[in-house]
């Protein structure tokens, strides 16, 4: 796979603790741009917080983030908030539970963040979010309420409306866990779309099956650690750390 | 004979004139126009206009001073605290003179004696003397001399202080006492309505009744005694007295005037035929009509009020929410303080504190704000706890789903927490507000005339406290149903099973 020199994201030395449980421990990490990258593990092993602390939504204890040439470390001085705000604006995010906006329609869920953040005339998000709509095969929905939805068409449109707010990187919190395979395979799809047009994507999810054909980097975290880094094929085909080989086996 | 003051018994009215309209040209004297007849009552034939015979004695001192009679609506146990706010100059309206209240007011020379009287059903024949009474249940009105005396009776009387003498001979006639002890012009006009009743002739007591002014007003309190004097000289107070059939034996001895009554009571007459007419029902009806227009007046000062209340109260509620979940945690405590001390002590005793307490700080509030601040605080104590439960009641993931899509924190809270809040809030709110309806009638002790305290005097004047009873309770509850429609159609609006899409639905 060919990529650019210097990384999009680097992590370096990241610490996360929660009421004196260490979370993640020393975290390095680099994700190039255009890539796919999978993050694999068990359950708890702290995964999701690192996609929590990558667009501040969890602040780190220590180490420090940098995303194209906005940095972020623990040094809580004034522009902290500033800065994880910067941070933010490079990420869209994709939740387990969808997290759609129950009192909004599907393309004012899309409209609304636009609207607010980037005070774009409704006609103008409008504009932006029909296109995303129609990629991800909802354009017949756009009046629907997110409860008239099934999951699958649900996280579809949750993964329109982080793409509206037009991020450089997409992170993906297990999107497919609440989803039979039938509709994690329309969210895939989606997924695969978006890697084509080499948008730099992190995901989150317990699907090997999907990390194994599409992912161009797997990432294998536990206990708070990164154990091993690969291309899928390296990764499982041969791994090289015994823990990776007993997570694969199960 | 008497004068008209409709206007001033439009609440809201009142309060504009409250004290910026008190010109060098009037005399502002303070009554309690549901304290009844013969005192200060609204006409039972046209209850828009207040008469009695202390209504002509203000008219005659008016008059001798060379100025205009203004009427103040206040209720009748804060007549003080208001003439000591300068609400109005002077009081007049059966305030015996006592030593306890010699202390707070100067008091003029008394324009009226009297003495109490006993009223009992007309079977009872254990009831003659004061002796009597020992073991008995007897009622009075609260703070009155009459229930002073009472309560010194060395037998032991069980004594029952009311606060409208109607409802006393009311329960005198349903057994619920054996007797009641008032002043003579009450017995002689309600004592005697109800003909199963009977006033004793035995006389209890002397009772003077004196014109309070502010502690210090000597120069007023010299001109209204002068005016008085010359009223008794011109006999124009007898004639009073004696169209109220007010003389008495009393009055004879101390003014000096043993004169026989040579006046026909007219006004007691008037008073006592305006009952005789309503016996059927469809004059009733008839009459109940001239008191719409009163009470609709009313009606509004509530509807303004609890309107204006509930709309600081939300602003309120949603501040002081907003701060106890958001803010620092010291401002956040602050917060929690307010709502538990606002929560926690009655709302009467705020209004009281608010109108009658800050004027000692130098803060001097009109009746209509005074009653706004209370009522808005009260209520948007218990508005912040139910919108913080509302804000609460949202997935916390709401929150973070619409902070990684870039919105800061306030954004976030009015575009995506809020919205769906209110669907939660909706129904305890409209609770709220037709509470706060109802509660709005605590005003009336700071003075503001409002449905309830219309209620009041116009059962007062008609001796009616059922039939206008029912029409008060009609009146408050129509009121509240248009807030009930459109809570139901918020509700409907923002509820989940409704967000189905326009075309569908």
């Amino acid at each position: 796979m060919p990529h650019t020199l210097t990384p999009h994201i680097d992590v370096r030395n990241l610490d996360k603790t929660y009421k004196n449980k260490s979370v993640l421990k020393k975290v390095c990490l680099d994700f190039f741009e255009g890539e796919l990258t999978a993050v694999i593990g068990r359950s708890g092993c702290g995964k999701s917080t690192l996609l929590k602390c990558l667009n501040g939504l969890e602040r780190i204890d220590s180490g420090s983030i940098r995303v194209g040439n906005v940095f972020l470390d623990r040094n809580a001085d004034q522009k902290h908030e500033e800065r994880t705000s910067a941070l933010r604006r490079n990420f869209g995010m994709v939740f387990q539970g969808f997290n759609l906006f129950p009192h909004l329609t599907i393309l004012e869920n899309l409209i609304k963040a636009p609207m607010v953040v980037k005070k774009l005339r409704r006609s103008e998000a409008s504009a932006i979010a029909i296109p995303l709509l129609e990629k991800v095969g909802l354009l017949s929905h756009i009046d629907y309420y997110p409860s008239q939805l099934s999951g699958g068409q649900q996280q579809r449109a949750a993964i329109a409306r982080a793409l509206a707010m037009a991020p450089k990187v997409m992170l993906y919190d297990e999107p497919t866990s609440a989803l039979d395979p039938w509709l994690s395979d329309e969210v895939f799809a989606v997924m695969r779309q978006i890697a084509a047009e080499r948008m730099t994507q992190i995901v989150v999810t317990h699907e090997l099956r999907f990390v194994r054909e599409f992912a161009d980097k797997v990432i294998f975290i536990e206990d708070g650690e990164v154990v091993e880094i690969g291309s899928p094929t390296e990764l499982f085909e041969a791994p090289q750390d015994e823990r990776t080989r007993r997570f694969l086996k199960r | 004979m008497t004068n008209v003051f409709p206007v001033v018994l439009l609440g809201f009215l009142s309060v504009l004139s409250s004290q910026s309209l008190a010109t060098a040209g009037t005399l502002r004297w303070g009554g309690d126009a549901s304290g009844g007849a013969p005192y200060l009552l609204l006409d039972p034939k046209n209850p828009e206009k207040i008469i009695g015979f202390e209504v002509e004695i203000a008219e005659a001192i008016a008059r001798e001073l060379g100025l205009q009679a203004q009427f103040y609506q206040n209720q009748w146990d804060k007549l003080i605290p208001g003439l000591k706010r300068k609400n109005y100059d002077i009081v007049i309206n059966g305030i015996e003179i006592t030593e306890e209240r010699k202390a707070e007011v100067e008091f003029s020379k008394p324009y009226f004696y009297t003495y109490e009287q006993l009223t009992v059903k007309k079977n009872t024949d254990t009831i003659h003397e004061w002796a009597d009474l020992a073991g008995k249940r007897v009622g009075s009105l609260k703070d009155s001399f009459a229930e002073r005396m009472l309560k010194e009776h060395p037998g032991k009387v069980h004594v029952a202080g009311y606060e409208e003498q109607t409802t006393i001979y009311a329960d005198l006639g349903y057994d619920r006492l054996d007797a009641v002890l008032l002043d003579q012009p009450i017995a002689l006009y309600y004592g005697s309505l109800d003909p199963n009743l009977k006033n004793l002739d035995t006389h209890f007591g002397h009772v003077s009744y004196g014109i309070c002014v502010r502690k210090g007003d000597f120069e007023l309190l010299r001109q209204i005694n002068d005016a008085l004097t010359k009223l008794l000289a011109s006999g124009e107070l007898r004639a009073i007295y004696e169209r109220w059939g007010l003389w008495n034996e009393e009055l004879a001895t101390r003014f000096h005037d043993p004169a026989p009554s040579h006046l026909i009571p007219s006004e007691l007459n008037a008073y006592r035929e305006s009952f005789q007419h309503h016996s059927d029902f469809q004059s009733r009806v008839e009459h109940y009509k001239t008191y719409v227009p009163l009470l609709a007046k009313g009606a509004i000062v509530t509807l303004q009020l609890s309107s204006v209340a509930m709309f600081f109260a939300v602003l309120l509620g949603l501040l002081l929410a907003l701060v106890r979940l958001y803010a620092p945690r010291a401002i956040a405590a602050c917060a929690f303080g307010f709502v538990e001390l606002v929560r926690g002590t009655p709302l009467l005793i705020q209004l009281f504190l608010i109108y009658y307490g800050l004027p000692n700080v130098g803060i001097k509030l009109d009746p209509f704000t005074a009653a706004i601040i209370g009522l808005a605080l009260n209520y948007g104590a218990y508005e912040s706890e139910i919108y913080r439960a509302g804000i609460l009641a949202i997935p916390h993931s709401q929150l973070e789903t619409a902070l990684a899509l870039g919105l800061n924190r306030w954004q976030a809270l009015f575009h995506i927490i809020i919205p769906q809040a209110i669907r939660i809030v909706v129904p305890p709110m409209t609770n709220d507000f037709i509470s706060l309806l109802k509660d709005s009638s605590l005003v009336s002790v700071i003075t503001l005339v409002e449905l309830t305290r219309v209620y009041g005097q116009l059962a007062a004047a008609s001796y009616d406290y059922f039939g206008v009873g029912i029409l008060t309770a009609i009146l408050y509850f129509v009121m509240g149903v248009p807030f009930v429609r459109l809570s139901r159609w918020i509700e409907r609006r923002f509820s989940f099973e409704s967000y189905l899409p326009r075309t569908i639905r």
